[in-house]
């Protein structure tokens, strides 16, 4: 090429322009690096997309209203937290993937979140390579906490459901002619398994146990087979949509148990909307509720109603609080070890988990060894003309179970 | 017992087959592979949830309204359709697969991840026939099903309009030289497909529940059905779906709630094995 003082001017032009963008990307990068710096880095992963968003958004709001509080209140150690959403598509596979971005890239200081089982495995295993604590928001399975993963917590665990639905079935119902219905997860077969055990323990004979796919298109004719058995009491550990279709065609088929219990997904204020009437006299159990939480823990309790409301304008639900609660046990833990004046690493992170001792409006959060929680326990609760009671236990109850409940043909 | 499980069967495939003849006829006369089939029924329910709950239209007005919905955007996804390249069938799934989720988060966004229910109190209530209890919701889904694979079995069997369409399922390339004008009966296949979609949506919201992600369970059963039945064979349609139908409700009597997928399954296989072409299959030609 012939050199001409305009090819001379074309290089330098270019040279200036290649040095100004590179500039401005090391700056860029910089100033990221700055601002990050001053942030502590906590990462959530929930199922924001596919079967389980529903449940997944509640989670994820009820870290955020976490996460908020402490910013609010001064951060940690005077960082303000930055929190990293991902969503793993209600999909173990994408969890895993998520889990591995957090931890390898984001280089985030825990994590949080998770709704069932077969998601939180996953994310725990994960969490447990990288030496990250993960508290996990919603997870049942006994086995998750027998893996030996000193990473891993949880804010829920099977007893909580098993002790109340056993107490009242022995103690209230008595009934001879049970049926235990669960849906093919881990998390609802060990509670199925747990509850038989329990009943049996007791004097009472389970007359049937069926297993069901999550999502079964029609229920006709197992509530054939459940009326051709005379079955009194039903306790169906399938999911809201589960109970949406079971209840619809009970009442299509004019098929009255004494008693339907749903141990998850009934006792929602969205799930007595949805269903109205039908809704009346089913049980369920819960473990928080804007007008049932923990004893002593009404003003905690009525401090996170009002935030919730101030953040999402509606009324929070019990997946709300599970999701507030994993997160401020994750934010207390990093505040005990910045309080030492310790590094937030995994590992410190970790033991000042394993010490915690925090009174919520859910339950007192103390993790035992395995980092299961030692008081978390639901109470059984029945819709009365829209509206949860409770019925079980007797030092908790607000009200009487109506037992056996009113037939359809009774109600219409 | 045994009496309910045969009307649950006979009902419960009665739907199934209103949800596959829509599949099945696009796939026949385009090969196009619709994975977003069951995003369009959950879809047109939800067009009728919203009519019937916000603007408080009666139910059956919104039949209609679902249906011209579900054309507007099954010939619009037909158009998406006709700029694939071949394999036609391979790139369809592809298209098919972004639209559904494409449709699914649309609706997850517009009518959130709650779910909802088109409840009418008089399709709860019934007769009392000895023996079993018949409500007029299962009543109004037979009927409804019924009615709709005898109007589509006329126009199929006899008329010139179906005479034209069931020889483009058979040989596209033939009935284009035996003066078909095959463009036109894919779009013609499109519309009823949708007419279908948009007749099963509102009672899929009516007899089940509706959520953004049930779609692909019934894409699924489409096509388990499509496959039963043997590509292109209407009237094996209608069989195949009674057959699963029963077989699903006898298999939880008999053998448990468990068993009904797994029975499903294994019949299917069995057909295949014996029957590649399927149910009305009759061998290779």
């Amino acid at each position: 090429m012939k050199t001409t003082p305009e090819n001379h001017q074309n290089f330098f032009y270019f040279f200036y322009k290649c040095s100004f963008i590179l500039f401005c990307l090391l700056f860029l990068i910089l100033w990221t690096e700055i601002s990050f710096a001053a942030t502590i880095k906590i990462g959530e992963i929930n199922p924001l997309s596919g079967k389980l968003a529903k449940q997944g958004m509640e989670i994820h709001q009820g870290v955020e209203v976490a996460i908020a509080e402490a910013n609010e209140a001064g951060g940690v150690g005077g960082k303000q937290l930055k929190l990293i959403s991902r969503d793993d598509q209600s999909q173990p596979d994408v969890a895993i993937s998520r889990a591995e971005e957090l931890c390898g890239w984001e280089k985030v200081r825990a994590l949080t979140g998770g709704y069932v089982d077969s998601l939180v495995g996953p994310i725990a295993a994960v969490a447990k390579k990288y030496r990250i604590p993960y508290v996990a928001s919603a997870s049942l399975q006994k086995e998750l906490v027998q893996y030996e993963n000193p990473y891993f917590f949880r804010v829920s665990r099977l007893q909580g459901f098993t002790e109340p639905l056993c107490g009242i079935l022995t103690e209230r119902f008595k009934t001879q002619r049970l049926a235990i219905l669960h849906s093919a997860t881990p998390g609802s077969t060990e509670l199925a398994r747990d509850l038989e055990s329990c009943l049996k323990a007791n004097g009472l004979e389970v007359k049937l146990i069926e297993k069901f796919r999550p999502g079964t298109p029609d229920f006709t004719p197992l509530i054939a087979k459940l009326a051709g058995m005379k079955i009194d009491v039903i306790v169906s550990g399938g999911f809201t949509p589960d109970h949406i279709l079971m209840i619809r065609q009970l009442k299509e088929n004019r098929v009255s148990p004494k008693a339907y219990i749903g141990p998850f997904g009934i006792a929602y204020e969205n799930f007595m909307q949805t269903m109205g009437e039908d809704a009346d006299y089913l049980y369920s159990t819960c473990a928080w509720n804007p007008g049932i939480t923990e004893p002593g823990s009404d003003a905690t309790s009525k401090c996170f109603v009002k935030k919730f409301r101030q953040m999402f304008k509606q009324q929070p639900n019990t997946t709300n609080m599970h999701g507030y609660t994993s997160a401020k046990a994750l934010i207390t833990a990093m505040q005990a070890v910045v309080n030492k004046g310790q590094t937030l690493t995994g590992d410190n992170i970790r033991l000042a988990l394993t010490q915690l001792d925090l009174p919520m409006p859910m339950e007192h959060l103390v993790f035992d060894q395995n980092g299961d929680p030692l008081h978390y326990r639901h109470v059984v609760v029945q819709v009365q003309k829209g509206r949860l009671v409770v019925v079980y236990p007797p030092d908790r109850a607000s009200g009487q179970p109506v037992f056996p409940m009113p037939s359809w043909e009774q109600r219409n | 017992m045994w009496t309910t499980a045969l009307v649950s069967g006979i009902s419960l495939g009665s739907f199934y087959i209103l949800i596959a003849l829509g599949f099945a006829l696009i796939f026949g006369v385009t090969r196009n592979f619709n994975l977003a089939h069951g995003e369009l029924v959950v879809f047109a329910g939800y067009v009728s949830y919203w009519l019937w709950k916000v603007l408080a239209w009666p139910f059956v007005l919104t039949f209609p309204a679902a249906i011209l919905a579900t054309l507007f955007i099954c010939l619009g996804l037909q158009r998406l359709f006709a700029r694939l390249y071949e394999p036609q069938e391979l790139n369809s799934i592809v298209l098919s697969f972004g639209m559904a989720i494409l449709i699914q988060n649309t609706m997850l966004f517009w009518f959130s991840g709650d779910y909802r229910l088109i409840r009418i109190p008089t399709l709860s209530q019934g007769l009392r026939v000895p023996g079993f209890y018949l409500s007029y919701g299962q009543l109004t889904l037979l009927f409804l099903s019924l009615t709709v694979i005898a109007i589509l079995y006329i126009l199929m069997y006899r008329t010139y309009l179906g005479k034209a369409l069931r020889a483009t399922i058979q040989d596209k390339e033939a009935a284009a030289q035996a003066g078909i004008n095959v463009a036109v009966m894919g779009t013609l296949a499109f519309c009823l497909g949708a007419i279908l979609i948009g007749l099963a949506g509102p009672l899929y919201g009516c007899t089940h529940y509706l959520y953004p992600s049930t779609g692909h369970q019934v894409t699924l059963l489409a096509v388990t059905i499509t496959i039963f039945a043997g590509v292109g064979r209407l009237g094996g349609i209608i069989l195949a779906g009674w057959i699963l139908g029963l077989a699903e409700s006898f298999a939880v009597i008999l053998c448990g709630a468990s068993w009904r997928e797994m029975v499903a399954a294994v019949l299917l296989l069995t057909l295949l094995a014996f029957k590649p072409r399927g149910i009305l299959g009759k061998g290779e030609q």
